[in-house]
């Protein structure tokens, strides 16, 4: 009734509507910034390329025949017509690039300038102006032997035209720029990987194509570690073809725990661990039904120590920062080793890594540090962390950690997270973990049976001992009174 | 009533004249005392199996954990029949500690010169056992620490190691975990001198088995009472 009423009052019905109508009105402004934001980036270059290519008159006015033509044509005309220039103008520069030319560089080496034709069209960019990325060499601009562009070497220039991918790939790039790869080429490192390092520079292929029976393109540097993985049970499951039951999620590959740009540093805390709960997701529940402390086990223990079974173990403390909660990175040209290595050729009585944390250690200030080691269980290398067996191998013996003769087997490091993102490790005295003077250094790491206190045993053993011997002397000297007492009655009778 | 049938009873010669007993260990502090007594020892057991793997190998190391783990919970859920029946009953008199510190260290000083001498000379100690004061100094001083400081202790320390990571905070606030194992460790070790030096003194009674069966059946029988046997 009372609804009806309200709805039959022209006035009062605007009002109702009014909510509705500023909501669409908001949505429509949404929507039309959602669309500009897309279309930014590629205005960007098309509104470049005017001044990149050298306008003469007769290419400025098809140009601006385009534009006219805009008003009146379709999406689907303009792209086309879009699509059509592009490939003309890449035409151009095929005709020559084509054949098998080299350029002489500072360094001596030759740079090939070939681009196969129909490799580049069927790439993902082969719809691309290849001014676009060339960006430098316009039709005016184009070297020549008046005008040559001096490249120092081949590398030099890989790494220069890295930046022409972050135009359109722009969030790649800037997950690129935060990984161990960028790192590496920012400290000069001749390997390391750029763009066209995996991509390929002209023949450009879509991640489709990075397959785990290949292991292009991680494989061609991380060929040992491809090859761990391609012998574990993920490597296997995915040549197969299996997938996890009852889905249809495939086995990993590289990129699925390593993260195809930004490859983080996954020896370091527990980034591996999120990596496999992405699959493995009841791994919590599935390891509190027999494991006691799974929790604990599982934030202390990486997986591969158990998973990967013939893998050889350690025990890793790595340096923690309290102040800052992050673990400690290196400052400075010098390892921490051979920082450590200087102090212990110094005086030689002191523990090197108390007398590094007394000077300082890593703290800009000169101040003690208040820095902790953080312990974890690891296996020995990147290799042994690959090769993740069948669940049935899973090591399930307790002793293999908590018993104090397997720790003799195992090493301990200490490791600290370089300036690049990696770890570095570095053996150190396995009574680092057993010693009563480390207990404030590494009191968040303990295995039971495994790193047990010397001077306590001895007290269990005095415990013992003490209140035997207490016992067998209480009770020699109630027989030797009571033999006093008898030898005095019978003199007393006598 | 009772004289009348005591008296009747004897004539007929068909019963000896009882000796007089005192009901001094209630029921719950029978079972409790028992209970606590095997999942002591079976804790010490499996307790060694876990740090002592690589010594003798009664059990798995995982089994070794998980027994340790249900005997505890079992002995904590013990503990409270002991507290629940002291704290609700009249007899948490026994456990009332003597305030006045002269008195107490007298009867003490007394209780260790009984010990280490008079026992000997088959004195009765200083201390005469009643059913709300069975406790002589030296054991109700004992008692009093071993079961509201150690053993609460030992439980706590206990229950955080059994999931470290539940009790991540207060284990922070003691000093991280090899703190918490620290104290665990050294109660355990108070514990198996503690063990030893019970049962020894067990067997201190009028006889070697009087105390055991005391806490077996609740009564203490006490040979008849002798006034000219001198106490101390």
């Amino acid at each position: 009734m009372k609804v009806g009423s309200r709805l039959s009052d022209p006035a009062e019905c605007t009002l109702a509507r009014l909510p509705i109508l500023i909501t669409f009105l908001l949505s429509c402004m949404l929507f039309s910034n959602v669309l500009y934001a897309q279309a930014t980036p590629e205005a960007e270059p098309a509104a470049a390329e005017p001044t990149a290519e050298a306008v003469t008159t007769s290419e400025a006015v098809p140009e601006s025949d385009t534009t006219e033509a805009v008003v009146t044509q379709t999406p689907e005309e303009k792209a086309a017509a879009k699509l059509a220039d592009t490939l003309k103008k890449n035409k151009k520069c095929l005709n020559c690039h084509k054949r098998e030319r080299t350029k002489l560089l500072e360094d001596g080496t030759e740079l090939p300038l070939q681009v196969h034709r129909d490799d580049y069209l069927a790439s993902a960019h082969g719809e691309v102006k290849c001014t676009s990325c060339h960006r430098a060499i316009g039709k005016r601009k184009h070297p020549s032997k008046k005008e040559n562009i001096s490249i120092s070497s081949a590398r030099d220039y890989s790494i220069e035209m890295n930046k022409s991918c972050k135009m359109c790939h722009r969030d790649e790039f800037k997950l690129y720029e935060k990984s161990v790869h960028a790192a590496l080429v920012t400290q000069g490192s001749a390997d390391a990987p750029v763009c066209t390092s995996c991509h390929s520079a002209h023949a450009i292929e879509t991640m489709d194509e990075y397959r785990a029976d290949t292991g292009f393109p991680c494989k061609s540097c991380h060929e040992n570690i491809y090859v761990s993985y391609s012998e574990s049970v993920h490597g296997r499951a995915r040549t197969e073809g299996n997938t996890i039951r009852d889905t249809d999620i495939q086995s990993p590959i590289c990129a699925d725990c390593h993260e195809a740009h930004q490859i983080p540093a996954l020896a370091i805390g527990d980034i591996l661990r999120t990596a496999c709960i992405e699959c493995h997701g009841d791994i919590t529940l599935e390891h509190s039904k027999w494991l006691p402390n799974a929790g604990t086990h599982l934030d202390i223990v990486s997986c591969a120590v158990c998973h990967a079974p013939f893998a050889r173990q350690k025990f890793d403390l790595h340096l923690h920062d309290n102040t800052a909660n992050a673990p400690v990175a290196q400052e400075g040209d010098q390892s921490l080793q051979e920082q450590l290595q200087a102090i212990a050729a110094e005086d030689g009585d002191l523990d090197p890594l108390e007398t590094w944390k007394a000077r300082g250690g890593f703290s800009q200030s000169g101040e003690p540090a208040d820095i902790s080691l953080r312990s974890r269980m690891e296996v020995m290398s990147g290799i042994a962390a690959h090769q993740i067996a069948n669940k049935s191998f899973a090591v399930r013996t307790c002793d293999s950690c908590h018993e104090s003769d397997s720790r003799e087997s195992k090493r301990v490091t200490v490791s600290i997270t370089q300036p690049d993102g990696r770890k570095q490790s570095f053996e150190t005295d396995r009574e680092i973990l057993s010693s009563v003077g480390d207990i404030n250094t590494i009191s968040d790491f303990y295995a039971l049976g495994g790193n047990k206190n010397k001077f306590l045993d001895y007290l269990v053993l005095l415990s013992f001992f003490g209140a035997v011997a207490g016992v067998a002397g209480h009770y020699t000297m109630g027989k030797l009174i009571a033999k006093d007492k008898k030898k005095e009655l019978t003199d007393v009778n006598a | 009533m009772s004289t009348h049938d005591d008296t009747k009873e004897s004539k007929e010669g068909w019963i000896k004249p009882r000796p007089p007993r005192m009901y001094v260990n209630p029921l719950p502090v029978r079972i409790w005392h028992w209970v606590n007594a095997l999942g002591f020892i079976l804790l010490i057991l499996t307790g060694l199996q876990i740090r002592y793997a690589d010594l003798y190998s009664l059990m798995s190391f995982e089994t070794a954990v998980k027994t340790h783990n249900w005997i505890a919970f079992t002995v904590i859920g013990n503990y409270f029949i002991w507290l629940g029946f002291y704290l609700f009953t009249d007899n948490i008199k026994v456990y009332l500690p003597e305030l006045d510190a002269k008195k107490f260290f007298d009867r003490a000083f007394r209780q260790i010169l009984h010990y280490s001498y008079g026992i000997f000379r088959g004195r009765k100690g200083p201390h005469k056992v009643l059913p709300l004061d069975k406790f002589n100094a030296l054991q109700s001083m004992t008692y009093q620490v071993v079961m509201l400081l150690i053993v609460p202790i030992q439980f706590v320390t206990g229950i955080m190691m059994w999931d470290v990571k539940r009790f991540e905070k207060p284990i922070a606030m003691l000093g991280g975990i090899e703190n918490v194992d620290l104290a665990h460790m050294l109660i355990f070790i108070f514990f198996v001198g503690f063990i030893i030096a019970h049962s020894y003194m067990g067997a201190l009674g009028h006889s070697r088995t009087a105390h055991f069966k005391e806490m077996f059946t609740g009564y203490k029988d006490e040979p008849q009472e002798d006034e000219r046997t001198p106490r101390l």
